[in-house]
């Protein structure tokens, strides 16, 4: 009888619904924040574009810094809060198969998602990222902004998937014999 | 013609009437009645197929086909011409070939990135915790929320 070498559970137990790490989080930031301002300068040079045409001379906001400012505030607030009370998810944790539970695991209220913005605000500001730290050394792998709005972060694509393709190749897992299908979340 | 004169005129004899009276028997003879009664389907019954495709040698018959001969004589630009490549085109709905392929290619590139994020996600749980002294305990914490994942089995001690 041979055996055939099984990829470790590690590697190729389904993750779906697992809690979620803090590189794939920084990097749904990211595109978040990408996202947010390539709308907003976008935004900004429409209305500029928009006063122009009505009022014949220009108005752009960068001349007036504070009321940039307000802007650019309230625009990333209702950018987040919006995508995280309509989804769970905003566009930047999509690409990166991310979504935002309740502690508990259950889909976030309206106010769980208004208290996460303004947890993420305090978070970056207040704490200069230090309430970040607990993605990586907390149990529940939650943040500052998690524990203001009691809510945590998990993966929501079958991260499995992918990585058994490139096991299955390098290791020749047998066939139909999938030490996963009991951890289907 | 044989040597003895006698049997040289028989021989004709012989032969004349032949030319004679064989048309005459081939005229009477009505074939298409013959033919109404022959039972097409028996003799199809009887008929081994099998033992007669075994005694034809097909690759004799592919070796004379001049394939290259063939090639030459077949106008391959008039079939073109003949083609509506229009009208293959809309029944391909190439678009939405297109459309899956494309859906495919970024759902992999998708998902590769996203399978580096979660080796990197692992990494660093791993080595920070380490860097503290707890790397062994994070191997007991919970994969993630109640709700979504089964609490882990304690093993007996």
């Amino acid at each position: 009888m041979t055996t055939v070498p099984v990829p470790s559970p590690a590697l190729t137990v389904g993750r779906q619904g697992n809690y979620a790490g803090a590189v794939s989080r920084l990097a749904a930031f990211a595109a978040d924040v990408g996202a947010s301002w390539g709308l907003y300068t976008l935004g900004v040079a429409l209305l500029n574009a928009a006063i122009k045409l009505v009022i014949g001379h220009s108005y752009t906001l960068t001349n007036h810094q504070l009321v940039a400012f307000i802007v650019l505030t309230v625009w990333e607030f209702l950018y987040f809060t919006y995508q995280w009370a309509v989804s769970g998810k905003t566009l930047g944790m999509a690409i990166l198969g991310l979504q935002v539970v309740t502690a508990q695991g259950g889909p976030i209220s309206g106010r769980q998602a208004v208290f996460r913005t303004i947890g993420l605000g305090i978070t970056l500001f207040l704490t200069l990222g230090i309430g970040f730290l607990g993605i990586v050394f907390q149990r529940d792998r939650r943040a500052l902004n998690d524990f203001i709005a009691g809510t945590a972060v998990v993966y929501d694509w079958d991260a499995r998937a992918a990585r058994l393709r490139w096991i299955a190749r390098k290791e020749g897992t047998p066939a139909g014999a999938s030490p996963l299908k009991e951890h289907g979340v | 013609m044989s040597p003895n004169p006698i049997g040289s005129r028989v021989e004709q004899l012989a032969q004349s009437l032949a030319e004679h009276i064989v048309p005459l028997i081939v005229d009477a003879i009505d074939i298409d009645a013959i033919l109404d009664k022959v039972d097409v389907e028996k003799i199809i019954e009887r008929v081994d197929v099998e033992k007669i495709v075994e005694r034809v040698d097909v690759q004799q018959i592919i070796d004379r086909v001049d394939v290259q001969q063939i090639i030459e004589r077949v106008d391959i630009n008039a079939i073109v011409d003949k083609i509506d490549i229009d009208a293959l085109v809309e029944q391909t709905e190439l678009g939405s070939i297109i459309a899956r392929s494309t859906t495919g290619i970024l759902t992999e590139v998708l998902d590769v990135i996203r399978a580096q994020g979660v080796g990197l996600d692992d990494f660093i749980l791993r080595w920070g915790n380490r860097l503290i002294g707890r790397g062994k305990k994070v191997a007991d914490w919970p994969q993630g929320p109640p709700l979504l994942v089964a609490p882990k089995a304690i093993a007996p001690s």
